[in-house]
């Protein structure tokens, strides 16, 4: 089964309802995280601030960190490979990486990347 | 027979104080800001490491001072103190339990990943719910059997001021809960990675502050009807969570005997001995002991040898010696703060030193002046309407309440952000939003309002103790760094901190008693704030006995030891002071409060 990894920036918690100000996008996107895994979809996340060592350890994320910076991510990586990075994915892709179609749900639409950072 | 009598008896009765009588394991001391809680916390293990045991004196209180009273820097590891064989003492400093924890994520990927990212990390890392849940895990590590605990017979701790210190121990429930109910990674954790590996950690915590063979509470209160009031919902609170195992401890009680020929004294003694006649019923079951009032400061080990022992030596006093004191009153400070139509002021101080009744004393005095004024707190333990009681044209009153404040926070989130979520969606952000960390946003948030009105009318804020406070200010430091950074290009943007820092906005005054450690405990405030850009604009010496000029020996030999102290506020310290005398009466009430700003002595 194809596995889904998300690096996210370095985040409170993965709804970041713990920062100083709830970012939108992060509370859709967990939502749909918890969505994909009850179609059975293998996804799991990485939060840079509390897990650092799985953004070292893998060098594809590593290269990408050097060359971009924590700006730009998070970074999704579908099979190990780069899928997508600078915004979240939206359900229709990651059922579409998953190998699965949403039915007649309409895929949100993805919104304006944020750098999510908040202080907690 | 009279009370006194009764207290007498009880003290001649018994050579050891019935609270360390068969001592548990851990012992807790805690109780309103000023009652002697770290002084008896001192002294009692101090007479404990000297019938042989072991101890750990332990300080959860972010402003602690037990190297104050020991006269030696503590800080947050476990040192011995010299000259009492046996004893230890550790003071659990959040900032520092924090720094350790950023370590402990960043320094594997120093070097590895680029600096800029760690950067960005350690950031994320550094503020008010990382802080918090790091010194809660230093405190519960404490209460578990390992290594670390076993050297030790018994564990002592010095608790924050009441509000702090009823959250710190309600969290290892709060944290079980919430890891209980939980769904594994999808859980708003806070700022620590793996806490499923602190489950068992913070269950062995509950279950060691539940078992009575193990753990015992004291409450320390003195002869006031305030702090038994306090002690009293402190023990409802505690109890409700399964400390049940709770003695009372009532300390610096006048005796009879020092009532003769002082006005001052006598209404003293009769108000202390009124409120232990209507001591709140839930502590009556309670076992208690009595300390008497001490006519000298409780630094040094000499001093705290004699605290739990009775007929302490007094040093004798020539009676003719004059006390001489002339001093701005509270409402010449006024008018300073008054001049400029609106603003923020803010008191802040170690606990008890009497910021809620100077808060009051100051919004009643502005209120009388026709001005407007909001008169509000930000401490959970603080009961400004019980101070004020009555109502006056001009006044509003209000309070923080953590609980209130986190319950809107969380409607406000599932109303906005949550609004387009699918069932399943809402339910994780209603888990996510159930973490103990939403708290401190929300508290935050709801200061951040507050501030924003004293654009247009005065507001007065009682803040908690000094500990709890100076996390606010971090959250609010970290909120200005985080907005600072997201705003760049010269966009123009007013932070919270920014209103403090800005002495037209906000006049800080910093509160203390003419003692040596609240006035060192205030400098060391000062010290604080002046770091975070933001200037106290006065100080205030509040319950000056000096000021009242008595004639009981005991009371004289105190307003003698105040009048250095108060020069070094005066000469030092301050940009303008005042000081308040320690009335008759408690200062309770509209009229008595508008008496303790304009008291000018007799």
């Amino acid at each position: 089964m194809t596995t889904i990894q998300v690096f996210d920036p370095a985040l409170c918690c993965s709804t970041g309802v713990c920062g100083v100000d709830v970012d939108q996008e992060l509370v859709g996107f967990s939502a749909d995280v918890e969505w994909a895994k009850q179609q059975g979809v293998n996804i799991e996340r990485f939060n840079l601030a509390q897990q650092p060592l799985a953004f070292a350890e893998n060098a594809t994320v590593k290269s990408f960190l050097e060359r971009s910076g924590s700006d730009a991510l998070p970074l999704i990586l579908v099979a190990g490979d780069i899928a997508l990075a600078g915004r979240y994915p939206n359900r229709a892709e990651l059922a579409h990486w998953a190998n699965f179609t949403v039915a007649t749900e309409a895929a949100e639409p993805a919104k304006k990347c944020c750098s999510g950072s908040k202080s907690c | 027979m009279l009370f006194w009598q009764q207290i007498v008896l009880n003290t001649q009765d018994q050579s050891i104080m019935k609270f360390l009588t068969q001592p548990p394991r851990f012992l807790f001391f805690t109780g309103k800001g000023g009652v002697g809680k770290t002084s008896i916390a001192c002294a009692a293990a101090i007479q404990l490491a000297e019938t042989g045991q072991r101890v750990l004196l332990v300080s959860t209180d972010p402003a602690s001072n037990v190297g104050q009273v020991f006269g030696i820097n503590i800080g947050n590891h476990i040192i011995a103190i010299p000259n009492i064989t046996g004893l230890s003492a550790l003071e659990i400093d959040p900032q520092a339990a924090a720094q350790v924890y950023r370590n402990r994520i960043v320094d594997p990927v120093r070097g590895v990943l680029p600096d800029s990212v760690v950067k960005g990390i350690e950031e994320q890392l550094s503020g008010a719910c990382t802080t918090e849940i790091a010194a809660f895990n230093e405190f519960t590590a404490l209460l578990i059997d390992s290594v670390l605990t076993a050297d030790y017979d018994h564990i002592i701790f010095d608790t924050a001021p009441t509000g702090h210190t009823i959250r710190l121990l309600q969290l290892p429930t709060a944290w079980s809960d919430f890891l209980e109910a939980g769904k594994g990674d999808s859980s708003c954790l806070g700022p620590l990675a793996g806490l499923e590996k602190q489950r068992s950690q913070y269950t062995a915590a509950v279950d060691a502050l539940a078992d009575p063979v193990r753990t015992r509470l004291i409450l320390v209160a003195r002869a006031q009807q305030t702090t038994l009031r306090e002690a009293a919902r402190t023990h409802e609170e505690l109890a409700a969570i399964g400390l049940l195992q709770q003695y009372l401890v009532i300390n610096g009680i006048l005796l009879a005997g020092e009532t003769e020929g002082d006005s001052l004294a006598l209404a003293i003694f009769e108000r202390e001995q009124a409120a232990l006649n209507a001591i709140p019923d839930v502590l009556k079951t309670l076992p208690c002991d009595y300390i008497m009032l001490k006519p000298f400061n409780l630094v040094g080990l000499d001093a705290l040898r004699q605290l739990l022992i009775e007929s302490a030596p007094q040093t004798p006093v020539a009676m003719d010696s004059p006390i001489e004191l002339n001093a701005p009153t509270l409402s010449e400070l006024v008018n300073g703060i008054a001049a400029d139509g609106h603003g923020l002021v803010m008191l802040m101080g170690k606990g008890g030193v009497g910021k809620t009744t100077l808060a009051a004393a100051i919004a009643v005095e502005l209120a009388h002046r026709g001005l407007p004024v909001h008169l509000t707190t930000s401490d959970p333990a603080a009961h400004l309407t019980e101070t004020l009681n009555g109502v006056l044209d001009n006044l509003t009153v209000s309070r923080i309440d953590p609980h209130a404040e986190t319950e809107r926070y969380r409607q406000h989130v599932l109303d906005t952000k949550g609004a387009k979520l699918d069932t399943q969606g809402r339910a994780l952000l209603e888990e996510d939003l159930r973490s103990p960390c939403t708290e401190e946003i929300a508290v935050f948030q709801a200061f951040s309002r507050i501030i924003r009105e004293a654009g247009k009318k005065f507001v007065v804020m009682d803040t908690a103790p000094t500990g709890h406070t100076l996390l606010l200010l971090d959250a609010t430091g970290a909120y200005h760094r985080e907005v600072a950074r997201q705003m760049t290009g010269g966009i123009h943007y007013l932070t919270p901190m920014m209103q403090l820092q800005d002495p037209k906005q906000t006049k800080v005054l910093l509160v203390t008693l003419a003692e040596t450690t609240p006035v060192l405990e205030a400098a060391n405030l000062q010290d604080d704030l002046r770091r975070a850009g933001i200037e106290p604009w006065a100080w205030i010496i509040n319950n000056s006995v000096a000021l009242a000029q008595p004639h009981s020996p005991l009371l004289r030999q105190r307003a003698l030891n105040e009048l250095d102290k108060i020069t070094s506020v005066a000469d030092g310290y301050s940009q303008r002071y005042a000081v308040v005398p320690l009335l008759k009466k408690e200062p309770v009430g509209i009229g008595c409060l508008l008496e303790l700003s304009r008291y000018a002595g007799d």
